[in-house]
């Protein structure tokens, strides 16, 4: 890592993935974090959920490596770390599929997120309000930002759940975020709200990797795209580059969309 | 303490409640809020109860009584909750299927040895000697008071499984029963939580058994069978696996209903408690179990009321 790109990056090598003898993800190198938010790109099939299920190691890699490289610590192979130590590691993702936890209200899963876990073990003596308090400020705020009305009642919709999901990631301070299409079934509004908060969080030193098919998103938050098709990265550009480009178009975005 | 007043069953009918009351909590940590389907309570309990007899008969401590009693229960405490760490881990990456099998596998294991280990155990014969550790005099004031003693740890279960809900161990518990990769994706090792669960709920089945075995002052392989599980879970299931009273009501309306109401207040023929009423209570718990499962399977007290416990908790927020 050189002096002038001081922020996590995600360095993927030679790392494949296949389904049923389909190849799914195909990449020789690929370095995620070189700008602050990345956009990634591509039709249905590009492998691009895949690949952010490879950097979380929730799927085993057929081959290759994927090495989470921080300024000033040492690297850390992610492709043999367990999926629930990336968050301790900074590494965070959202769910594309709409999810949450049964019975836990809207704070539970605030404060879930963010209770350690010498606080977590059967016979803690802490108490729930000790977390809280350790924790109330930064809770209150995304959950008032995101306007949850009322965080002792369950997330029942589903745009609820999702903002939801991505409050836990934010509470996780992430110094590599991926976000899985966060505002798909948003309202226009709150996906304002995401797009501001990503660029307050990338502001802040933090890496941001975008799959979503809402291009505005794209356009409007990325500083640069990776274009995938087939499980290969076929193009790393700015926005406006690969908004261009013919193949993007023609595989992709359709005539008339530039 | 006179006693008189008070039949010596109805004794051992309350304690036999008050203990599948005990497992019925123990199980409701494990099932209600992990989701770990354990069909092997015998087994753990049966580890604590055998643990307990072996070391109290098998061991000469420069010690007695109250001391002995202490020693030999904590190890079988420990030798249930390690029983607990090591099939919790063996069960770790089943599903819940999975889970029901290997936790019985346990428990016929635990049968199988304590019916061939002669020589610790007593095998089918099983061994006597077991005592109370204390000496009032008479034998129904012993058993009493072991039924308030056993009240009391019950009592602390209760306690226990009504506080995890207010705690962050709690909340994480439920978490990873209700979405495992969720909660690992927060940082959350779904595993550890459930081994920790385990291994304290297992070692607590444990402490039951032993304290089953001074109670009955023998260790009996008729003991180990399936009734214990099938108790348990039916006054769960009935009462509402996710809810914490939901063991007490279920335990009220089977086991006490049972073994306290009809075996004493209801008139019935002779010869019907040692035979008929024992065969027609499991038919009745499993037809329960059935039932419920299909007509209400969340149980007469329902679903879990986070919400409402949060507002109570964080009202003011």
């Amino acid at each position: 890592m050189t002096g002038e790109d001081l922020r996590p990056q995600i360095l993927v090598r030679d790392v494949t993935k296949s389904f049923s003898g389909r190849v799914v993800v195909d990449i020789d190198e690929l370095v995620l974090g070189d700008v602050p938010v990345e956009g990634l790109l591509g039709p249905n099939g590009a492998g691009k959920t895949t690949l952010m299920r490879l950097i979380m190691h929730s799927i085993p890699l057929d081959g290759g490596t994927v090495t989470l490289s921080r300024p000033g610590q040492r690297d850390v192979l992610l492709s043999s770390t367990r999926t629930n130590q990336m968050a301790g590691l900074g590494v965070v993702k959202s769910t594309q599929v709409i999810t949450d936890f049964e019975h836990l209200t809207i704070l539970d899963s605030a404060l879930l997120a963010v209770t350690e876990a010498r606080y977590e073990r059967p016979f803690s003596a802490a108490a729930d309000r000790t977390v809280r308090k350790r924790h109330e400020d930064e809770i209150r705020h995304w959950l008032d930002y995101f306007g949850f009305d009322d965080p002792l009642a369950v997330a029942l919709s589903g745009g609820d759940k999702k903002l939801l999901d991505i409050v836990r990631c934010l509470l996780l301070q992430p110094a590599v975020l991926l976000l899985d299409e966060p505002t798909a079934g948003l309202s226009e509004g709150h996906t304002e709200r995401v797009k501001a908060a990503v660029r307050e969080l990338a502001s802040r030193g933090t890496s941001v990797v975008i799959v979503e098919h809402d291009l505005d998103v794209i356009w409007d938050l990325c500083d640069e795209v990776i274009f995938m098709a087939e499980g290969k990265v076929l193009l790393k550009d700015n926005p406006a580059t690969i908004r261009a480009n013919p193949t993007v178009v023609k595989s992709y975005l359709g005539a008339g969309s530039a | 303490m006179n006693l008189d007043w008070l039949d010596a069953f109805l004794i051992f009918g309350a304690f036999k409640v008050v203990e599948i009351m005990g497992l019925g909590l123990l199980v409701h940590l494990q099932l209600g809020l992990t989701r770990v389907a354990n069909f092997g309570v015998v087994g753990f309990w049966g580890v604590g109860l055998y643990a307990f007899g072996v070391a109290y008969l098998k061991v000469d401590w420069p010690f007695g009584d109250v001391y002995q009693f202490l020693v030999c229960a904590a190890i079988a405490t420990i030798v249930a909750a390690a029983a607990g760490l090591v099939v919790g881990w063996l069960i770790s990456d089943l599903d819940d299927d999975g889970t029901l099998v290997g936790t019985l596998g346990f428990a016929t294991i635990v049968v199988i040895l304590a019916t061939t280990q002669q020589g610790l155990t007593g095998g089918a014969l099983g061994l006597g000697g077991l005592d109370f550790p204390y000496d009032f005099g008479r034998v129904k004031t012993h058993e009493f008071t072991w039924l308030l003693i056993t009240t009391a740890v019950v009592a602390l279960i209760f306690a226990y499984a009504w506080r995890v809900y207010r705690t962050p161990h709690g909340r994480l518990l439920i978490a990873v029963g209700s979405n495992e990769a969720l909660a690992r994706s927060l940082g959350k090792s779904a595993t550890a939580a459930r081994l920790r669960m385990m291994m304290v709920t297992s070692g607590a089945m444990g402490l039951l058994g032993a304290m089953h075995g001074v109670m009955v002052r023998s260790l009996e392989i008729n003991s180990l069978d399936v009734s214990v599980t099938l108790a348990a879970l039916a006054a769960l299931i009935l009462g509402g696996t996710a809810r914490v009273f939901g063991a007490v009501v279920g335990v009220l309306l089977t086991v006490a209903l049972f073994d306290i109401v009809i075996q004493f207040y209801i008139p019935i023929p002779d010869g019907w408690n040692t035979q008929a009423l024992p065969v027609a209570r499991e038919a009745v718990f499993g037809a329960a179990i059935v039932l419920m499962l299909i007509f209400r399977p969340q149980g007469l007290l329902g679903q879990m009321r986070r919400p409402a416990l949060m507002r109570r908790l964080h009202g003011d927020w």
